[in-house]
Parts: C-alpha cells; structure tokens; sequence
C-alpha cells in the first residue's frame, strides 16, 4: 500500500506540473493587459500610461512569459508563492488564512449530504417502487434543479429572517455554519441519494445476493454484509470528487453568505489579473483534489477486497 | 486488521474532524456577536459590499474601502451633506497667484491616532511623490513644502481649483506613524473620529472611538463593518437586527423597505450618473446624427420609473447630477421623438429598405455592439441595457449586448473595437470638474476628438475663478448635449438604510462617504 501510495505522489507531481503551466498560460490568455488591469486595481482610474509601464517592469510582467513561469517555479520549489499583485500580501498567507473557513464548510457539507443521501438512497432501493422510494426521488430530483444561490436565499429567508434560528451571513461560530453546508450538503446529497439507490438496486440485483438468500441468510445481513459495501463504491468515488469541488470553493454559497473561502478569492482574484494569487489558489486547489481522490482510491480498498494495490506493484 | 474494524475506524475519525472543526467554531463563538449581546451597547453594526483593499496611500482604496476610511482618516477640505465645500483639517486656503500656488492654514491642537500632533511635514507627508495620487490625479503638482508648523504651500506648474481635489477621501492625510523606520506600513494612523482596531480578512473590520478627536466628539463607542459582498444578503442582515446600517441598498430593495417597519431608507441624489459612451472614431457613431437620434430614442424617465423602481433621477442626456456644482438648472435636456430619431437616421444614411426593421446604409444593416461591465454596477447597468436594446430596435438599430469583465473591456478600448459602453460616471468625486476630462482627446478611454470640446475643458480646468467656472462648466454640459459624445442617462441616488435603533443619521450626497457624527444607538 505504502509503495502505491508513494507512486500515485509522484503521479500527482506530474500532474500539477501540468496545472502550474495550464493555470500560467490560461490567465496571458485571458483578454485585457494585465499590467494595465492591476494598476487600475492599485491606482484607480486616473492611472496614466507611464503608471502601467513601470508597473510592468517592476512586477517583471515584461519577461517574455516563460521566463515569468520559470521564475515562478523556482520561487515555487522554495515555497513562495509570492505576493498579491493588487494588495501585496503573501499569497500563502491569504491562502492558508482561508483554509480554516473552506475545510470547515466542506467537511460538514459533505456529512449533511452523505446523512440525508445514504439513508434516502438505502431505502428507496428496499422499497424500490413504493411512495416512500417515489417521494424520496422527487425530493431529490428538486434538490438536484435547484441553483445553490436561490437554495441559499431561500433558507436565509426561512431560517434567519423568518425562524430567527441562525444568523444569514459570517463566518465563526457553528451557528454560522449551519446555512451555508445546509445549502451546498443537500444539493449535493440529491446526486448521491440517486447514485445510491441506483447502485445498491444493481448489487442486489446480483447472482451472489441471490446465492446468500438460497443460502438462508437474512434480509438485513444481506444488505449489510453483503450488498452495502459494494454499493459504496461509486457513491465513493462521487463522494470524493464532490469533496474536492468543495475544497476548491463553493463560490456562490460563498458569496452569498459572505463565508471567507477560497472560492471567492480565486474568482476575485481572476477578476483582479492577480496572477500570483490566481497561480497560488489553482495551484493550492489542485493539491486539495489530488489528494482527495488518492484518498478515495484508499478508500476502495479498504471497501472492496478485490482491490489491492500492493499486489500490482 | 479487520476489514470492518477499518470501515469502522474511518467512519470514527471523519467524525473526529468534524467535531473538532465544530469546537473550532464553538470557541469563536464567544467572541461572535449577535444581535442579543449588542442590547444597550453603542456599537454600531454597518455592512459593506467589499473590504477595505489596503489602508495607505500608496494604492487606490477600492470599492467601499471609502466609507471605511473616511472615518478613521480626514482630508484638508470637506464636503458637507451637500457638497458645499468646508474646512477640514485646514482652517483656511488661499491662492496669491490666481491657482498656481496655494496655501493651506493647518488646524491646531490636532493629533493622530497614536499621539503625535498632526502639522505641515504630516500634509508633506501625505503628498508627497510616494503617494499614488501625485503620480495620477495630482501630477501638475510641482512641490508641496511646509512654510511654519501650521501652514502649508503647493506650487502647481498650471492654475487649478486645488481645494476641490483635496475633498476626495481617497487622497487623506495620514500620520508618518503608518510606517515603520525601515518604511513598510504598519497601521492605519489618522484623525478621524474613529481608530482602526481589527481587521478580520473579507469578514469585519473594527473601529473604536476616537477620545481625543478634535471636531464634534462621536456618540458611538464602536463601529463594527461587516463585508457582506451580495446585495440580497445584506438587505436581509438588516431585516434580521444582524446589522443596523447598510450602504449600496438594491434599487429593487429600496420601496419594500421603505414600507416595512422599523426599517428607514435614507435616500440621496449622488454625484453618479450612468451614461453610455459612443465611440465617435467609426462608424456609426462618428455620425453625431446618429448619436442624436438615440439619444432622441431612449426615454430616460421610463428607465427610471420602469426598470429603477423610481430610483434616480432620469438624465436625459445632462453629464451633471443636478446636485452638483455647476449644474446647469436651465439645460434643455432630451425628452423622447421617435419620429425624429428615425429622421435624423435617415438623414444619416441608414435608411430600412428590406422592410425588416433593420436600418441599412450602403448595402450594411446597423448592427451595434454595447459592452456592459460585470462589475459593481452590473445589478442597475444590466436590465438598462436590456431597455436600450429594446427601444433602438424600435428606430432601426440592431443592438447586441456583450457583458465583460473589466480586463476584457479596457483592451476593447484600447484597440477600439466597440461601439457603446455603459458606464457610470468614474473621475466624479465632488463638484470639481474632472468627469468632462472622459471626453477629452487626450484621455486614454475618449473616442471622441473635437478640438474645441478639448479647448473648453482645458479652460475650465485652469480657471479658478467661480464665477466663469460656472460659465465654462454651462458651455460644457450644453456642448456634450448638442454634440453627444456620450449620453448621459440615469444620476444615481445613493441608499443607505437603517435599523429602527439607529438614531441622528444624516445622508450626504458624496458616495462613497458615510458620516457617522451625531449617530447614536437607541436599543429597545
């Protein structure tokens, strides 16, 4: 396992090689003078021409741009991710100061979702047909059309203004993390409820669910011992990649809830042509979703013991 | 291990890392406040759209930085509510030479924020060429030197209504004590009526009174700004008693919380004005025929009743807001033709002679481009163009809208490839004369040259003089109506509204102030 492990790190190097050179050349892609953009951001709009020529010299955006994204790599393989454009603040700073909101958010968006996703999926599948199964797939078919931004007004409207239960916007306490994974945690868990059911009618569907029913077994060790597990395995893999989209910032819920995440930076920051901030959020981003998915590779086998990576090796 | 023992074991510490990012919570929960713990206190609670982008004066203070800042710094000259123009932390100014040199007489017994007395060398200080605004707004500033302890001279290589710039709360004076020996920044250090105290990134910053403040002593113990960016958000943060001011109200907002109880809406023509710029170098806006017949098309008090709920002040094609200085009462502005709009057109050339709607000269319909900015004003400047697009389709133009982010649209500018862009009125900060300058050839964002329009602008620009200053500014607004450069359609009204505990709250017209003396707190 260690050995798999130590490969699929590597793997991941090369990876985010690729994205350090995708996220560098996207952003010179993008329309718009960066130097130009910044110094708007810096000095407002009565900049003049000289303004923007030394700011392009004195932030080094007049190297041709590999010569920038070499630079960057080596200021990179030191670990600085260097400073804001616009605001001149360490980049893994602002990034690190960020990571508490955004990990926090996650975590419980993906618990509420798997709580209400697991069970309505399990018992849609056993009652497979009935009201109960028809009413959960509703539910969940409105949970998956809703716009997360309007789901969001919408418990704001309810449980803030309405209920006075919890606070509409903020970040720093529980009760401030109640709306926001209460938006993203149920449109997530309408997917995975779906994926659930759907997963779990095939397994046991299956000639080995058959074979411990002749074998006398009971219905509910046959859907714990036997079904469940391998049911899992997609709503894994689904569960980790939304884990990673999580990491990498809800940024509507974000926004609305004025929740301090990495989402809203990155977007300000495109909008900013804050390249080293852009550069260090994608680059941060990416990280997050390699090792998310190393983990629900990890994960499977521990799920599934067909699935054994030592032996490959 | 067991295989189950493992699952088990997962399961444990996903739990585990929940709980502990809960505690994490649970701890700043009693420094959180709500409404409940605020009950008798003075402190009061204000949402702002964005946070404040950076505290010295190096850098531009972006978005609502502004209302931020213009309780902790000051400026030399104030505008009050009106936009009159009064003394600041200079008592007096005076000017020997007609613009060229003017001399400031400093207020005494005044001091920043960490005790040091502010005088001349801290105006210096703030002026001098390390700061942004001598690089872009002030560059015809040649020297700013310290005659005494308490006066203070600029000498300008041209006459320039000086004063007038100096209101502008971006451009502040701020103690020497904001930077260390090595020269870095390290705190915000003015005069203001408040002190800085904390800043939580992107979440609240928090300002304590000033004891020793010079003027008329605040009422209030504390004001916390909290960054709410989306409108919808911090309307409803004022409904729920979480905050107790909010600034930038929603246009939509504003008439359902007038009516609602408890809550006031604080409304006040600003100096903002929504125009759309043409691009006078091609074609068919280098026809001023064709600029006329759409400013004879859009009917700007439908803009304002229809699609503003009411809110705003329709234009009509007047660059000025009626509330600023200058403000010509007796322009004739343009009131809806649409016969003459299609006359004009035809004379122009573009005639419909397909029957389809479109108007077509030489053989090409009149297919149009209007770029609209994704920014700040996007809520107000989208369904303005949606009208637009509308009502020129109705004379023969076909429009296409093309919403950009900022970046995008300023390379359009530069190479020019566009035909309109709705903006709102940037370079109008108080009654000095700057906006005219967006027009001016020698503007990197002007597509439009015309020698004379230059001439009038560099006039009115040098002349101190009140009195022919308001006869050039006249001629200006005149010029840019007969000639349209741009059209100017709707002057803003800046919202503010307040919680029912908010008492002595005072609207000013200059945006991206907030006056805050005489507001107390008068919880129930």
């Amino acid at each position: 396992m260690w050995k798999y492990i130590a490969k699929r790190l590597a793997m991941v190097s090369v990876v985010l090689m690729g994205v350090t050179l995708v996220a560098f050349s996207a952003m010179y892609l993008a329309p718009g003078d960066p130097a130009e953009v910044i110094a708007l951001a810096r000095y407002g709009e009565d900049l003049s021409v000289s303004q923007v020529e030394t700011l392009r010299e004195a932030e080094g955006l007049d190297a041709p741009v590999h010569v920038q994204y070499l630079i960057w790599l080596s200021h990179l393989l030191r670990l600085d991710l260097g400073k804001s454009l616009v605001t001149s603040e360490d980049v893994l700073a602002e990034i690190r100061q960020k990571l508490p909101a955004t990990a926090e958010l996650a975590v419980a968006s993906l618990l509420i979702s798997l709580l209400i996703a697991l069970p309505a999926g399990i018992l849609g599948a056993l009652r497979k047909n009935t009201l109960l199964d028809k009413s959960c797939m509703f539910v969940s078919l409105v949970g998956v059309s809703i716009p997360n931004f309007w789901l969001g007004l919408l418990l704001i409207w309810l449980f803030a203004l309405t209920l006075h239960l919890f606070p509409s916007f903020g970040y720093g306490s529980l009760k401030h993390l109640v709306l926001p994974a209460l938006t993203l945690g149920t449109s997530m868990a309408a997917v995975t409820a779906r994926l659930t059911r759907a997963s779990l009618l095939e397994v046991m569907g299956q000639e080995y669910i058959l074979a411990a029913r002749a074998r006398g077994f009971d219905e509910n060790t046959i859907l714990f011992r036997h079904a469940l597990k391998n049911a899992f395995l997609p709503v894994v893999t689904f569960a980790g990649m939304q884990f990673g989209y999580l990491l990498g910032g809800a940024v509507i819920v974000e926004t609305i809830f004025s929740w301090p995440g990495i989402g809203k930076l990155l977007v300000d920051s495109i909008f900013a042509r804050d390249f080293s901030m852009v550069q260090g959020c994608v680059l941060f981003i990416a990280v997050l979703f390699s090792l998310s998915s190393l983990a629900v590779d990890i994960l499977y086998a521990v799920l599934d013991p067909r699935i054994r990576y030592d032996r490959r090796d | 291990m067991n295989r189950s023992f493992k699952f088990i074991l997962i399961i444990c510490m996903l739990f585990a890392v929940i709980g502990a990012s809960a505690c994490i919570g649970e701890e700043k929960d009693g420094t959180a406040k709500d409404a409940g713990s605020r009950e008798n206190s003075q402190e009061l609670v204000v949402g702002i759209s964005t946070d404040v982008s950076n505290w010295y004066l190096n850098m531009f203070a972006a978005g609502d930085s502004r209302f931020v800042w213009s309780q902790v710094y000051e400026t030399l000259v104030r505008l009050d509510s009106d936009l009159n123009i009064i003394p600041g932390l200079a008592e007096s100014w005076e000017t020997p030479d007609e613009g060229k040199t003017w001399i400031f007489h400093l207020r005494e017994n005044v001091t920043f924020h960490d005790g040091t007395p502010f005088d001349a060398n801290s105006v210096v200080f703030s002026y001098s060429n390390h700061s942004y605004v001598r690089q872009a707004v002030l560059k015809p500033v040649q020297s700013v030197e310290a005659l005494d302890a308490h006066t203070v001279k600029f000498v300008l290589e041209k006459p320039m209504p000086l004063p007038f710039y100096l209101t502008h709360i971006a451009w502040p004076v701020m103690g020497p004590g904001c930077l260390d020996e090595a020269g870095n920044f390290i705190k915000p250090i003015g005069t203001g009526p408040f002190k800085f105290e904390t800043q939580a990134k992107d979440q609240e910053i928090v300002l304590t009174k000033n004891e020793a403040y010079w003027g008329e002593k605040p009422l209030l113990e504390k004001v916390t700004f909290k960054v709410i960016p989306e409108a919808t958000t911090r309307v409803i943060a004022l409904e729920t008693g979480e905050v107790d001011m909010i600034v930038k109200v929603p246009e939509y907002d504003v008439l359902r919380l007038d009516a609602e109880e408890g809550i006031q809406v604080h409304r006040k023509l600003s100096t903002f004005t929504d125009f759309l710029q043409f691009n006078c170098d091609k074609s068919p806006f280098d026809d001023t025929r064709v600029r006329q017949s759409v400013a004879y098309t859009i009917d700007t008090e439908t803009l304002v009743n229809e699609v503003l709920e009411g809110v705003g002040v329709p234009a009509g094609g007047r660059p000025y807001s009626p509330v600023m200085m200058y403000s010509d009462p007796d322009l004739e502005t343009y009131t809806p033709d649409l016969d003459k709009a299609k006359a004009l057109l035809e004379e122009a050339g573009w005639k419909d002679a397909d029957g389809d709607g479109i108007a077509v000269k030489d053989g090409k319909p009149l297919h149009v481009t209007l770029i609209v900015s994704k920014g700040v004003w996007a809520a107000r400047h989208n369904p303005i163009a949606q009208v637009v697009q509308g009502v020129l389709r109705e004379v023969g133009m076909d429009v296409e809208i093309k919403v950009l982010d900022e970046g995008a649209i300023s390379k359009l500018e530069s190479t020019g490839d566009f035909d309109m862009i709705l903006r709102s009125g940037y370079f109008v900060w108080g009654p000095y004369p700057k906006h005219f300058f967006v027009h001016h050839s020698a503007s990197p964002y002007s597509h439009y040259h015309n020698e004379n329009y230059d001439q009038l602008v560099n006039e009115a620009d040098m002349t101190v003089d009140s009195q022919k200053q308001e006869e050039l500014y006249h001629s200006l607004q005149t010029f840019v109506i007969e000639e349209v450069p741009a059209f100017y359609l709707v002057h803003e009204e800046k919202v503010v509204a307040t919680g029912s505990s908010v008492k002595g709250y005072t609207i000013s017209s200059e945006d991206p102030w907030l006056n805050l003396s005489g507001v107390y707190l008068e919880r129930k």
